[in-house]
């Protein structure tokens, strides 16, 4: 038998039976769907996610207070014998690979202009925040160069802020006040948008040791470094410790890489994204058992072909292979079907909800489609070594 | 016209399901796969729903949360829950709310980390100030010695309550009620040790040491509190409660709304519905394995409709009518996707009890929803994708049939 002949007998025998053929492919068909739809949301999901912490480079370390306690994050962050201090975020800067350092403080305080008033979250940061975190400055500038230790009453204020708060006024020079204290406006920020619940754009911007002040705190709530791309990580932590150490005289603060946090972060999603797979692969498995089911059936009603394709000469392994070749085209076909059925699903998703991040890699879809055919293969091989090991006397006598 | 009673109509179904070990095996396993993954699933995120809300409960009962701080876009985001604010909460503030009808207890919360000592051991901590009445708040139990005294809450008075891993760590065999502890630059007296079922959402309070608000305030020189915990006396007095801390918040600031308060049913509540729709997502996700089950019993009725032409013209030519064809095969259907669902759901029910065995915490039931959905889901699937194969079989023309042999 030539490989010709051979497609031809699996494609004909699949044609002659086409409703079944169509509906052994559905199963299959359904359950590659589910997998690539459910995939390319997860995939979609984790880009969205690591996009929202790349925005603002991945050349950065955080510092809080206090030590790291099981549950990940600091209890140092609401209060510390051992603070985190302007001072610190200071020395850090002498180091040789840093490129910003911006001290954090956050709050939440009424801000007043004019007769408007709003309830909002109060920023205390370095003036080197918009190098560091990626943001741009929409008009004026940011907070100046001043002494980091007795700054003046600068702010500067977020997009959404400056609507609620000037409308379509020119904040620039105004005087605003942030829970009694006087603040002059020297610039608006670039709308940023929600990060990961943060309102970026809600927000005042004021020197942190105005902040420190303000919410009568010792400590900052993070010291954020931006390092020199070349500069190595480990070195890069390295450094900060020594110097913290120097100054604090013990380890009592906590260094978070954005490396570490993108690791844990992308090995939990990608564990999420197999587990949804693996529960729309229960579709998968039943499409399988259907083509285990369509093809022993198949067998049984050929038995008289087969004992004649014996007769006339052909080997155990061909019979094997033309059943085995059967049910692996009813699976890529449904495999085929199920990508196109997923890939449309997805980008009537797209259409319909453009918040949910739906994204399809290629290298899924071509995974999905071998998967398929593996299926087929071996769903196929328990009927197709029944057809093999039949006696050709015996099946013929059965016609 | 030929009669057929229904005891006779299952029983021809089952003659037929039997004439096919092999398929019908088949079939049956793909149904029962559907069937037990809805089950296993839900059962898993009822699993999770209910474990959340154990832990919610555990937390204390009527329960109201004063955080300082509020924002005016969205109600409570994660800027509100660690931020701070100029008029920060102080004692007097947590003393006021006490006087209400509707208040039981109140317990001021303050959070801080800082290294604690005694005999040559250390290690960083969580310090949690509170006052007495956060041990019946929060239904903890001693292991050993006396929670925080009652006595005044500006009274720093130098004693502490350790947890049980603080107490392993730095006290190891020996006695620790009694004894200095020292955190920070203090001292303090130990006074009593957790007991063991202190384990709630995001402190664990066996590597926790407890002391009096005050004192906590001095350590970390705050004059600010994080939290203030407040008690409703029932379940009917929580929105009383509520209204009143707000409104005397309010007054003793001036006018100026800056708190927010959480109730811990408004919480639990948005727990429970995320999971809730977290289950019901999963569970679906797997029920389209009922479709592709549906899929395939459609496909072999097919198959077993044109095998049986003979058969199906022999019953027509004695009087069988249409309906009577149509019930044969229907039946068969239905006996085929009711034991699939059946085996499905021992399978299902085996595996949640598997899950409950391997993880003792999570009470893994699948809820009854879940069980009877999916076995209505498996049976409808079953008949309806059966219909096809059923009707081309009565729609047959008796002498073709016959004929075709």
């Amino acid at each position: 038998m030539v490989l010709r002949d051979f497609i031809h007998l699996a494609a004909t025998s699949l044609a002659a039976r086409r409703l079944r053929s169509v509906l052994t492919s559905l199963g299959i068909g359904v359950g590659i769907a589910a997998v690539v739809l459910l995939t390319s949301i997860g995939e979609g999901v984790h880009r969205y996610v690591l996009s929202e912490f790349t925005q603002f480079g991945t050349t950065l370390v955080g510092i809080n207070p206090g030590r790291t306690t099981t549950h990940g994050t600091s209890m140092g962050v609401f209060g510390s014998e051992r603070p985190l201090s302007i001072e610190d975020a200071e020395a850090l800067k002498q180091l040789s690979f840093v490129e910003a350092v911006v001290p954090f403080v956050q709050g939440n305080a009424e801000v007043e202009a004019g007769n408007r008033r709003r309830r909002t979250t109060i920023y205390g940061a370095g003036p080197q925040m918009p190098r560091a975190l990626r943001m741009r400055v929409n008009s004026g500038e940011f907070l100046p160069h001043d002494d980091p230790t007795a700054p003046r009453a600068l702010a500067v204020l977020g997009s959404k802020l400056r609507q609620e708060l000037f409308a379509y006024r020119n904040p620039l020079g105004q005087r605003i006040t942030i829970a009694g204290n006087r603040y002059r406006i020297i610039g608006v920020m670039e709308p940023k948008g929600q990060v990961l619940g943060f309102d970026l754009d809600d927000t005042v911007y004021i020197p942190a040791a105005r902040a420190l002040e303000l919410f009568n705190r010792e400590t900052l709530f993070e010291i954020d470094v931006m390092y020199r791309a070349n500069a190595s990580v480990e070195r890069v932590v390295e450094g900060i410790k020594r110097t913290l150490l120097a100054r604090h005289g013990r380890e009592d603060f906590t260094i978070t890489t954005q490396e570490q946090m993108l690791d844990v972060l992308g090995s939990i999603l990608n564990v999420l994204t197999f587990a949804v797979a693996a529960i729309g692969g229960i579709s998968l498995l039943v499409g399988a058992i259907g083509i285990v089911t369509i093809m022993t059936i198949a067998v049984n009603e050929r038995t008289g072909e087969i004992g004649l394709m014996r007769a006339l000469g052909a080997r155990q392994a061909q019979i094997m292979g033309l059943f085995l070749g059967e049910a692996t085209v009813l699976a890529a076909i449904g495999g085929l079907a199920g990508l196109a059925m997923g890939l449309g699903v997805a980008s009537l998703l797209r259409l319909a909800l453009p918040e949910l991040p739906v994204h399809t890699p290629w290298i899924y879809v071509v995974l999905a489609e071998v998967l398929a055919v593996v299926l087929g293969i071996i769903s196929g091989i328990l009927p197709a070594r029944r057809a093999a090991r039949l006696d050709p006397v015996e099946a013929l006598r059965d016609e | 016209m030929m009669r057929l009673h229904s005891g006779d109509v299952t029983l021809f179904a089952w003659h037929a399901l039997q004439g096919y070990p092999a398929r019908t095996l088949l079939m049956l396993i793909a149904m029962a796969i559907g069937v037990a993954a809805v089950v296993v699933l839900t059962s898993l995120g009822e699993g999770a729903r209910r474990y959340v809300s154990a832990e919610f409960a555990s937390l204390g009962t009527n329960l109201l949360i004063v955080i300082p701080g509020r924002s005016e876009t969205a109600g409570i985001n994660p800027s509100t829950m660690m931020g701070e604010t100029p008029r920060e909460l102080t004692l007097d503030d947590a003393r006021s709310l006490t006087r209400s009808f509707s208040v039981r207890r109140m317990a001021p919360i303050t959070v801080g980390s800082a290294n604690v000592m005694a005999q040559g051991r250390q290690r960083e901590v969580v310090i949690l100030g509170s006052s007495h009445e956060l041990l019946a708040i929060r239904h903890w139990r001693m292991a050993q010695g006396q929670f925080l005294p009652g006595t005044d809450l500006d009274l720093a008075t130098p004693v502490c309550v350790i947890g049980a891993k603080v107490r392993n760590e730095i006290f190891a065999a020996r006695r620790a009620v009694g004894e200095w502890l020292r955190i920070g630059d203090r001292r303090f007296r130990v006074i009593g040790v957790m007991g063991s079922q202190g384990r709630s959402i995001g402190v664990d309070v066996h590597d926790t040491v407890i002391v009096p608000v005050a004192s906590a305030q001095q350590l970390f020189n705050q004059s600010s509190l994080f939290r203030i915990l407040v008690e409703a006396k029932s379940r009917s007095a929580i929105r009383p409660a509520k209204q009143f801390v707000t409104d005397t918040l309010r007054e003793r600031h001036q006018g100026e709304e800056d708190v927010t308060v959480i109730t811990q049913d408004g919480v639990l509540a948005t727990f429970d519905r995320i999971l809730q729709a977290l289950t019901i997502a999963v569970g679906g996700i797997a029920a389209i394995s009922l479709g592709v089950a549906g899929i395939l019993i459609m496909n072999v009725m097919l198959v077993a409709v044109s095998q049986r032409t003979a058969e199906i013209g022999l019953l027509k030519a004695l009087g069988a009518n249409r309906r009577q064809i149509l019930a044969l095969f229907l039946s068969e259907a239905l006996l085929l996707s009711m034991l699939g669902a059946v085996l499905g759901l021992v399978v299902g029910q085996l595996g949640s009890l598997a899950i409950r065995y391997a993880f003792p915490l999570l009470p893994a039931y699948a809820p009854a929803w879940a069980v009877s959905l999916s076995i209505l889901v498996a049976v409808a699937t079953g008949v309806l994708f059966s219909l096809l194969p059923a009707r081309r079989a009565a729609g047959l023309d008796p002498v073709l049939a016959l004929s075709r042999r």
